[in-house]
């Protein structure tokens, strides 16, 4: 027997030869936790060199008994992407101590990251028998329901983590949900209370922001934008959305001055390029705007909004063989709008193809729901070739949508719009419709755009009547200031509902720039006398 | 050793910019200090009005564990220490005369207390029960009753049920072999079971009286999840407490007699508040990542998290804000000016700056040459306010806070951000484009109405091409549903013999191709084929079948030319099929 007994053996961590106790007597062992307190503070402390080395000399001197070290080496591999090793490493764990629901709760999340939700959920089924009070659990065991689409016991799931400790990320994933279902007034509730319970964070912000967009609640949407860009003056999504509501107003400059701290950070964004261009659109920049915009269109070539607002712009530039390029193309890609196949019209129109113009305004009339200046396009169209009788069906469509709109909301029609009507009204000897008493009314608040229609072509030989020509080719731009996106932006957001919730970060650009279209489409339906 | 650089010798160029609140007392790169927040203490350890800065070093690497203890910018005393230090506090022991506060340092399982800087009482964690039925398993061990198989069996079963974990004899009993169960079991089983737990934090609450120097009582966290307080001259434990983790940080506030408050941020990422007379947590704040520090300023908490984020919450665990951080925190430490009534939060980062909040406004920012590892603020020497860091390489650096600095709010970025000054990166348009938009403006339509034409003509072209393609099968697959079929060639080789392999398919579903023929037009005075013309086997569906053939290049004047491929049925004269290869041009012979 050697007398080598060392009562400080356990304090020197380098002196310890784990291995060969029978040569001793009986030597006493390390505590297996002793150094845990280091491996933690290397770890929160990013560490992960040093970390690792401790953990190293701590397995080696307990024969791999600390569990707490292997936890730590595992959430380490996890960090670094080797989920089946920490998944691995955190099952050793669950072994050396099963009592301790952490472990099963880190096997599980391992699991979930390698896309097993359904072992996931048992695994998590299992760590909830151990605690019972623990958020986290039933907070991710919703996220797997949600993954695998049982929404209604991922709901539950997420209530009840809400119940036992209130977390932003359990508020966020039940408003996805929301989403996923298409409960928009559902996700804005729980968006609510998220805010209430944490005023300060940004994603919250913006998103519940986003959201009352969709829902046309300018006021609060950008009371939300707002609230998000003063805690975080660098938001990417808020910036965007609350650049395109200023632009639905006119602030140009402002938006434009919001960004610039944008495109300093995020330069190769589709949409931030294609606001800017609208931005100088709205300006009167028309070089600029079309410079931003072919920026935008080579970032992202298959957005056909981009190609829309190109299309526009070129045919305010009287450029309407480069229009019909991109016009054409937008409606490659998106074959179901009837603005599209209008402003189309009205390139064709002034490229002399009154053929196939009036086959794009049938196209156009037939596909459209809401939007009144498609009929009074078509009309004027059809009034130039002499048909009448179809010009005065499509001025009685254009009234019908016009009662109708005013009735959903409280609209304002562009004054050029409203007087484009009354004049073909007139022409056609139509009784003075009583359709535009009100709308007027508005008509200093928008110092909008309009002039930028004064457009059509003077040098185009005038038909007989020339005052009414004239008059129609100061083109009846409908400047729907802050409402009509409501109807119609809102529509064509509600058309593609899959990518909302599931591409967060796509989708305020995409609602935005449709936004943004949707006001701008506005500036130039100008209309082709013949 | 930092000794000998006086005052002036630091690396004074080093911490710039926002330095004219501190005067640049000190900096040694080299001073080897590796230490965390929790291990510096400074303390007036002699009790002559002059303080020391107390530092447990866990030496490069975590090796060399010492107690250093450091007067003005040199080293007093220097003395190994048996096992890495995870705490180090100075407290008043007794209320008489002399009031010199007597250090303890926390070190494995036990409190090393030191007087006038002389070892002066050990204190061990009082050691754990061992598991009943554990104690009776190995008791049955020591009368040779059980055999170990037994054991093992028995010890199993316990580690799988019991709420008392096996100490580590046992587990380690546990794991080993069959064979060397039986020397193990005659070794240890006249040893006692023992179970020891170690201190992962330790720091001090005033006993009875809210003075700045009134007799403390340690309170220590340990690994078993327990809180304990002990008596500052007995060192008995006066009140223990249950944690549903591990404790990291510790904070104490009140006094024991009266009501005081434990704020303990775990390994769970929560952080629980304990008060006098509970056992169990009052409050919980659950933060979804871990905590790096814990600074508690009055009532309010502030902690920072591996996420970059300072939190700050009530104590009674309301959110109260959040800060985003540039960079991981490291460290965090009180900053308390007393003159000025101040209290604030100082940040170390990963980036090399050391930051300093008054709650959500950044006060001041120091850039520091490394990323600081540790943080101390308060009297050192004679001098009141003191900042004292150690940085990642084991760097020391003293800063004094000059006696007028004041703290303005609004030194850290308010306003918008720099990028919103920047000028948009607008594509410029040449001139040629604009000339180009006017031409367009005048001869759009005839412009619209030559591209259209072009169009149609180019359809119409390709249209034709495709047409007389399918009429005389110059097609890769071919056009007739009755022999689906693929063909693909591949060219290998740099001549001038290549290698012309032909991927033959049966596209159909279940007819196997039968009777084909291939055949290859070429140029006689350029290329030789061995085999020109040949039979292909039977086609099963759905495989690809590679038919080799070389071809010679005969031609040195590096031209080529392409070879036609035909697929043609036995008895037909038309092909199926056809494919031209473009043959490259030889190198052998070029270069030769």
């Amino acid at each position: 027997m050697a007398e080598e007994k060392a009562p400080t053996t356990t304090q020197f961590p380098g002196t310890i030869e784990p291995q060969k106790p029978r040569l001793k007597k009986a030597p006493e062992f390390p505590i297996l936790e002793k150094q845990n307190w280091l491996i933690h503070l290397h770890y929160i402390r990013k560490d992960y060199a040093a970390c690792k080395a401790l953990i190293k000399e701590q397995l080696q001197e307990t024969q791999g008994l600390c569990e707490y070290a292997i936890y730590v080496q595992a959430l380490m591999y996890r960090l670094e992407g080797n989920i089946q090793e920490s998944l691995e490493l955190f099952q050793s764990c669950a072994v050396l101590n099963p009592q301790n629901a952490d472990n099963l709760k880190q096997v599980a999340r391992s699991l979930f990251l390698l896309g097993k939700h359904k072992a996931a959920i048992e695994v998590y089924n299992e760590a909830a028998k151990l605690n019972q009070k623990d958020w986290e659990i039933c907070h991710n065991l919703g996220v797997c329901y949600m993954y695998l689409k049982h929404f209604n016991k991922a709901k539950d799931q997420l209530h009840s983590a809400l119940q036992l400790n209130r977390h932003d990320l359990t508020y966020i994933m039940l408003g996805k949900i929301h989403l996923l279902e298409g409960e928009l007034e559902k996700a804005i509730d729980i968006y609510k209370k998220a805010v209430e319970f944490s005023p300060e964070n940004t994603e919250l912000l913006t998103t519940l922001g986003l959201l009352y967009l969709q829902l046309g609640i300018y006021q609060k949407a950008f009371e939300h934008l707002g609230n998000a860009l003063t805690f975080d003056p660098t938001n990417y999504k808020a910036i965007l959305a609350a650049g395109s509501m200023m632009q639905t107003h006119g602030d140009f400059d402002v938006a434009l001055t919001k960004y610039r701290v944008m495109a300093y950070s995020v330069p190769e964004s589709p949409p931030l390029w294609n606001n800017i261009g609208m931005c100088f659109f709205g300006k009167k920049k028309y070089v600029a705007a079309i410079s931003c915009l072919k920026r935008a269109n080579y970032l992202a070539p298959f957005d056909w909004k981009i190609l829309y607002n190109l299309g526009l712009v070129h045919l305010t530039m009287q450029q309407y063989a480069s229009a019909f390029h991109f016009l054409s193309a937008a409606i490659n890609f998106q074959p179901k709008m009837g603005e599209l196949y209008m402003l189309l019209a009205i390139a064709l129109t002034n490229l002399d193809d009154s053929e196939n113009a009036s086959r794009a305004y049938a196209e156009a009339v037939a596909l459209d729901q809401s939007n009144p200046l498609v009929n009074l396009n078509y009309a004027v169209l059809l009034y130039n070739q002499g048909e009448k009788k179809k010009a005065l069906a499509q001025y009685q469509e254009m009234e019908k949508k016009v009662t109708l709109l005013k009735g959903s909301s409280s609209l304002d029609f562009d004054p050029e719009m409203v007087e484009m009507a009354q004049k073909m009204g007139a022409a056609l000897q139509v009784g003075e419709a009583l359709v535009w008493t009100k709308p007027v009314k508005d008509l200093k608040s928008r110092h909008r755009t309009t002039s930028a229609n004064k457009s059509s072509n003077l040098q185009q030989p005038l038909g007989s009547n020339q005052a009414l020509g004239q008059a129609m080719s100061s083109a009846a731009g409908f400047g729907k200031t802050t409402q009509l996106p409501a109807g119609a932006g809102g529509a064509s957001q509600f058309s593609k509902p899959p990518s909302l919730p599931l591409e967060p970060e796509a989708d305020p650009a995409e609602a935005i720039s449709s936004e943004v279209q949707e006001q701008r489409e506005t500036q130039k339906s100008s209309l082709a006398p013949e | 050793m930092a000794s000998g650089s006086g005052d002036s010798a630091g690396g004074r160029g080093e911490s710039t910019e926002v330095n004219s609140k501190w005067l640049d007392a000190h900096y040694d790169p080299m001073a080897n200090i590796h230490t965390f927040s929790a291990c510096l203490a400074l303390a007036d350890l002699h009790g002559d009005g002059e303080y020391k800065l107390v530092v447990g070093d866990l030496g490069p690497n975590g090796r060399q564990p010492r107690l250093k203890v450091l007067k003005g910018p040199s080293v007093l005393t220097e003395s190994p220490l048996p096992a890495l230090p995870s705490a180090a506090a100075a407290f008043l022991m007794e209320p008489h005369e002399p009031r010199t506060p007597a250090l303890a340092l926390a070190s494995g399982p036990c409190v090393y207390v030191y007087k006038n800087l002389r070892p002066y009482f050990k204190f061990s964690l009082p050691p754990l029960p061992p598991n009943p039925l554990e104690q009776d398993l190995w008791n049955q061990a020591k009368e040779d009753r059980i055999d170990p198989l037994t054991l093992k069996e028995m010890l199993e079963g316990i580690r799988e049920k019991a709420e008392v974990p096996l100490s580590s004899q046992s587990l380690r009993f546990l794991h080993l072999e069959l064979g060397e169960m039986e020397a193990f079991v005659a070794q240890h089983k006249t040893q006692p079971i023992r179970r020891q737990t170690v201190i992962t934090t330790m720091t001090i609450l005033k006993k009875n009286l809210a003075d700045e120097d009134a007799v403390s009582c340690l309170v220590l966290g340990t690994e078993n999840r327990e809180l304990l307080v002990l008596d500052p001259e007995a060192f008995t434990v006066l009140t223990k407490m249950n944690l549903p983790s591990v404790p990291v940080f510790l904070e104490a506030s009140g006094q024991f007699d009266v009501e005081f408050w434990l704020t303990a941020a775990c390994r769970d990422g929560n952080i629980y508040i304990l008060r006098r007379d509970c056992k169990r947590p009052k409050y919980c704040i659950e933060l979804s990542a871990q905590p790096v520090g814990l600074v508690r300023i009055h009532k309010t908490l502030v902690v920072g998290s591996t996420q970059d984020m300072l939190h700050s919450f009530t104590h009674k665990g309301k959110k109260l804000w959040t800060v985003p951080m540039p960079a991981p925190i490291l460290t965090m430490s009180l900053l308390e000016q007393r003159s000025r009534g101040l209290q604030a939060v100082m940040a170390g980062l990963a980036n090399g700056e050391m930051r300093i909040y008054r709650d959500k406004a950044l006060l001041n920012i120091i850039r520091t040459p490394d990323a600081v590892t540790s943080l101390c603020f308060g009297r050192y020497g004679r001098e009141d306010n003191t900042l004292i860091m150690t940085t990642r390489g084991g760097g020391l650096v003293i800063k004094i806070l000059k006696r007028t600095a004041v703290f303005g709010e609004g030194a850290g970025e308010a306003g918008p951000p720099p990028a919103q000054a920047l000028r948009l990166n607008v594509p410029r348009k040449t001139r040629l484009y604009v000339d180009q938009t006017l031409r367009e403006r005048e001869a759009g339509t005839a412009m619209h109405r030559a591209f259209q034409m072009d169009l149609y003509l180019l359809r119409l072209r390709a249209a034709r091409a495709y047409v007389q393609a399918l009429e005389s099968s110059l097609n890769p697959v071919s056009a007739t549903l009755r022999e689906p079929l693929k063909l693909h060639a591949v060219v290998q080789g740099l001549g001038p013999t290549f290698k012309l392999t032909l991927h033959l398919q049966n596209t159909s579903a279940v007819r196997p191709a039968m009777g084909l023929l291939v055949s290859c037009l070429y140029n006689e005075s350029l290329y030789a084929l061995p085999r020109a013309f040949f039979k292909v086997p039977m086609l099963v569906p759905g495989l690809s079948y590679p038919l080799e053939t070389f071809v010679e290049c005969l031609s040195d004047k590096g031209i080529s030319d392409v070879i036609k491929v035909l697929v043609l049925r036995e008895g037909q004269s038309a092909p199926l099929l056809s494919a031209h290869i473009n043959m490259p041009v030889s190198e052998g012979l070029v270069a030769a």
